[in-house]
Formats: structure tokens, sequence, C-alpha cells
């Protein structure tokens, strides 16, 4: 008989195989869907050899495979994040845009991408600034409420659409196209650069690292204070460094493509359906679910642009995850302690 | 009156809660491959007791183990000398058993990702143990409230510390497992560690403890050998009930007089 932790990886090996297939496939499509269509012999083509064809490669490498990459690195950051919050609020609803620390954070870029003097390289700064103090406000509101799990989520709400109104007012006072507010709101990913690119990936790598090397103790943590202590962990530092990590893993993104809801709820419950509660899955596989899922809207915002432009990313995560929510609302909801 | 060989002391400790008191001047105890049993009624600082051993509470006065008092080691160095089963277990993310049980190995290992090879075997070593094995893939909070403290047990023995707190470790447990787990605890403390639990059930606790503590309103109002200790007089002073105490060995049989008197009942019909 099977040991059971060779059991444990044999699933996880499992599900790895089987969501790599699934990134490859959506990482394709999304190179070869848009205004320009693209044949995956074309791309495969382009990508080995750019002298190939000039306009084709062009595409490729200006405009589409930045665009898939940052959608990539967006969706893995939302889906890690969102388990880690999920774990430190104790709360199976939360998620980094439920909590309104995604909007806290666009609120801090809008207004840093307003102030001409600050360099494009600490815009991720000052979304993190926005988003880590939306969340703590947030945990700081449903505390002082007393209200439980609904609470900290209605207090989340209040505070992400006070920021979003915020976000709106500013930016229209700025004077901003209304594209410009949808963008920050609904978030796009038609504007992605390589030079977001730049900034975001070292910033999620090393919050990634660090949330994966303490997922084991974050599993603790969800026993509560009492329980890490006695199993040898310093529960509060842990907890206030790890929000801190994972709100500038989301900010950073957030910074440059804008609010995207449901990511970072849908992914990890999806691995705690799928294979365990345990964060070593959680985490890695969730951040990896995020990211598969958040090329996939973007493949459908992309294959159904019209003349006036695209849809924003968010109808599409909101509409695959707003039932899910529910669910959790439903068969969740009361049963987890603040 | 300090001895030497004890590896527990607890020097005259108090915990007041909002100007009512807890736990007033406890002393006692423990040296190594003892086994002590807290008793007393609902309400009387059993656990609490506990809670400050295990540090969650801190209390009035010095709690000394190893020769060093409890607030000057680290919560790593800690957790490798002393386990515990607290109440309030919080319902976490449906953790499978087998994760539950793993947990308890946090202690002993800094290796961060997965567990050392010894570990893992000693997790599944403790399921088999406590009878929880075939479980290992359900849901914890999908189990019965016995099931779910044998699990429970599980991840504070296989913490393998020196000292085990264990808070009411037979509650909810059916007749076969009370004495199975009673017998485990016994051996532990036979070889050389030290446990200490709480239990109503008096007379398991007096068949199998070496010392039993009977606390009473936060304060210890007697403690020794079961067979010293536990008579009529003692139970009537403690739970104010009559009862008739008969001894086979040292397992003590304890009838109680019908006690409710029927004015009482009268808001029942």
């Amino acid at each position: 008989m099977l040991t059971l932790a060779k059991q444990r990886k044999i699933r996880l090996l499992i599900y790895l195989s089987f969501l790599s297939v699934l990134l490859f496939l959506s990482f394709l499509s999304s190179l070869m869907i848009g205004s320009f269509p693209l044949s995956p012999i074309e791309v495969f083509e382009n990508l080995i050899n750019p002298e190939k064809n000039k306009t084709i490669s062009t595409i490729i490498y200006n405009y589409r495979l930045p665009r898939a990459l940052f959608a990539l690195i967006t969706g893995f950051s939302l889906g890690i994040s969102g388990g880690v919050i999920q774990s430190l609020t104790r709360n199976p609803l939360a998620d980094p845009y439920i909590t309104g620390m995604a909007s806290g954070a666009a609120l801090g870029a809008a207004i840093a991408f307003l102030i001409p003097i600050i360099s494009i390289y600490f815009i991720p700064f000052f979304a993190f600034l926005g988003g880590i103090s939306s969340i703590l406000l947030t945990i700081f509101l449903a505390k002082k409420a007393k209200a439980g799990p609904i609470g900290f989520i209605l207090a989340g709400i209040a505070i992400g659409t006070f920021a979003s109104a915020l976000l709106i007012f500013i930016i229209t006072l700025a004077q901003e196209k209304a594209h410009g507010i949808i963008y920050w709101i609904y978030g796009s990913f038609s504007t992605s650069k390589w030079s977001d690119i730049i900034i975001t990936l070292p910033i999620v790598a090393f919050c990634s690292l660090f949330l994966f090397i303490n997922a084991r103790d974050l599993n603790i943590l969800l026993l509560g204070e009492e329980h890490a202590s006695q199993l040898g962990i310093n529960a509060k530092r842990l907890w206030i460094l790890m929000l801190l990590i994972s709100s500038l893993c989301v900010s950073s993104c957030v910074a440059f493509c804008g609010i995207i809801g449901f990511i970072g709820l849908v992914a990890p419950h999806m691995i705690r359906l799928i294979l365990s509660s345990d964060n070593r899955f959680v985490l890695p596989l969730g951040g990896l679910t995020g990211a598969f899922l958040l090329l996939l809207s973007d493949n459908i915002v992309k294959s159904s642009i019209n003349p006036f432009g695209e849809m924003p990313i968010s109808t599409i995560t909101s509409i695959m995850g707003v039932p899910f929510f529910i669910y959790l609302l439903i068969k969740k909801g009361g049963r987890y302690e603040m | 009156m300090k001895c030497e060989k004890c590896e527990i002391i607890v020097d005259g400790i108090s915990v007041y809660f909002n100007s009512s008191k807890i736990l007033e001047n406890i002393k006692f105890e423990v040296k190594k491959g003892e086994m002590l049993g807290i008793i007393g009624p609902n309400g009387s600082g059993k656990t609490t007791l506990l809670k400050c051993i295990a540090r969650s509470i801190i209390p009035k006065g010095r709690i000394i183990i190893f020769g060093k008092p409890i607030e000057e080691y680290t919560n790593n160095e800690y957790s490798k000398i002393v386990s515990a089963l607290l109440p309030n277990w919080p319902n976490g993310f449906n953790m499978k058993v087998y994760e539950v049980v793993l947990m308890g190995c946090r202690n002993r290992t800094n290796s961060f990702w997965w567990e050392k090879e010894e570990d893992i075997k000693a997790t599944e070593e403790f399921l088999k143990l406590l009878k929880v094995y075939h479980l290992h893939d359900r849901d914890f909070t999908t189990l019965s409230s016995g099931e779910q403290r044998r699990v429970l047990i599980a991840k504070s023995l296989v913490q393998r510390t020196d000292i085990i707190l264990l808070d009411e470790p037979i509650a909810y447990l059916d007749l076969k497992y009370r004495i199975e787990i009673m017998e485990i605890l016994k051996s532990l403390s036979k070889n050389n560690k030290i446990v200490i639990i709480s239990a109503h059930e008096i007379d398991l606790a007096s068949s199998y403890c070496d010392k039993i503590i009977v606390l009473n309103n936060g304060k210890i109002v007697a403690m020794g050998k079961p067979r010293d200790i536990i008579n009529e007089k003692l139970i009537y002073e403690v739970y104010g009930i009559n009862a008739t105490i008969k001894w086979f060995e040292n397992y003590p049989i304890i009838i109680p007089k019908r006690n409710i008197k029927k004015e009482e009942l009268l808001c029942l019909n």
C-alpha cells in the first residue's frame, strides 16, 4: 500500500500536469486570438524565427506576448494572494477584490499616475500603500463591528466601493477619458507592455517565493494564534508579514491592469475542492489556476471585440466568479469565525 | 519546598478575570514519569490551569519547567517541550484528518516544505495508534465528536514532547476508547514523560493517574494519591452530593444519591 504522503504527491502531480496542459493551450490561443487571427503554425514559426514575417512577429512580440504574459502574472498573483487572504482572515469569502484591497491599490496607483513627477517604477509602491491601508481598514472595521465573517465582507465592500468612487472622482477631475475609468475599475490588459512586466515580475516572484516558503506555517495559522504558538510559531509577526507581502503581490499587478474581481476567490477554492486545503497545494496550484482562468477570460474578451473596443476583463471574471461566491456564501457563509 | 527532581514547579499562580478569581495561589509539583489528573466541577479552573502551563494564559506567579521560568523559553523551544490539547478548536478550512495530525510535526523540524521522512512515519503510526487511520482522507469537520477528539490527541502526541497536557482527553469517547487512551497515556508517562490531564471521569482518572489534584472554585482542595484522597466526604464538599464509593483495587465506583428536589422540577410541568 502507498503511504499517505506518496498518495498526496501523486495527486499533486496529476493535477499539475493537467493544469500545465490547460495553461499551455490557453497561452497558445492567447497568442492566436485577436483582431488579426493567427494559426498555431504561424505563431510557432514566428516565435522561433522573428524574421520570417515582420508584421506577424510585431503583433506577437509587441502586443500579444506581453499581454498574455502579464495576464499570466496577474492571475498567478491574484490566485496566491486570494488563498493567503482567505487563510489569514479565516474567511472563505475573502479575496483581494472583496476585501477592498484591489480597489485601494488601484486608487493608489491612479494617484501616482496622475502626479507627473512620479516615475513608473514607483507606481507599485503607491498601489501597495493603497492596497494595504484598505485591507487593514477593512479588518479594523470588521473587528469593531463584531459581525463575524459576513460583517467582514460588508466592511470590505464598503471600503472597496469608497475607494472606487474616489478613483472615478480623481480621474474625472484630472479630465482623463471615460475609457480610463473603465480601465481602472473593471480591469484590462489591452495596454499591457513589456515595461509593466519588467516592473511587476520581480515583485511577484519575490512575494510568491516568500508566501510559498511560509505555506506550511500558514496552515497552522488557520488554527488560530493559540494553536500556532504551541507549535512554535510567532503568530502575530507571521500574520502581519504575510498580509503585507500578499498585498504587495496584488497591488503591483493592479497598478498596471486595474481591478480584477473574483479570480482570487475562485482559484484557491478550486484547489480546496479538488485536492486539499493544505496551503502547500493551495498556494502554488491556486496561483496557476488563477493564471489559467485569467488567460481564459482575456481570450474571451479578445475574441468578442467589437468596433467600439473591448469589454473590461472583470465582466468575464464576475460572470465566472459570482455564482461561485453565492455557492460559498450559502454553503459556508456562517461557518467560519473571524 | 522546592524539589530538585521536579520537572514542573507551579509556584503559587493566580488568575483573575475582571476582578473575579479563576485560580488562586495554586502550588504543586510534578516529577518525571508521573501522570497527574486534575478533577473538579464545571468552572473550577481545570482548563485555565492547563492553559497557564501551556502559556495560553499568563498568570500571576511563577511556573518553572526544567529549571527555567516558562516565559524565558521562545515559542519554538517551548513547542519542543510542551504539547497541549486545549478546547476552542477552530473550524478551519476543512482540513483533512491526515493534514491536521501532520501539523503536529511543525515543532520538530524547521524544514519548510515537506515534512521529514521520520515525521511522516510518526504521523502514520499515531494515526494507527489512535485508530483513526481509516479516516485519514476525511474532512476533519465531518467527523463525530469522539473521532475529532482522537484525531486531536494524535496531533498532540505527534509533537513528541516530554510534557503532555490534555484537557478532557476522554470526553465524548465511548467505553472502549476511554480505556485505550488512558492506557496510551499511562504508558507514555511510564516512558518518563509527564502527562497532565483534566477529566470529569473521577473513576478512570483515579485508576490511572499517580496523583490527583482536586480543584474547587479555583483552589486546590485535595492533592495526593487517588486512594488517599477520593472519599465520600470530598465528593460532598466539592460536588455537593451524597455518594457511596466502593473501591475495586485502584478503581473507585461512585454511586451518587439522587439529589434534585421535587420543587426544583416544578418548572417542567
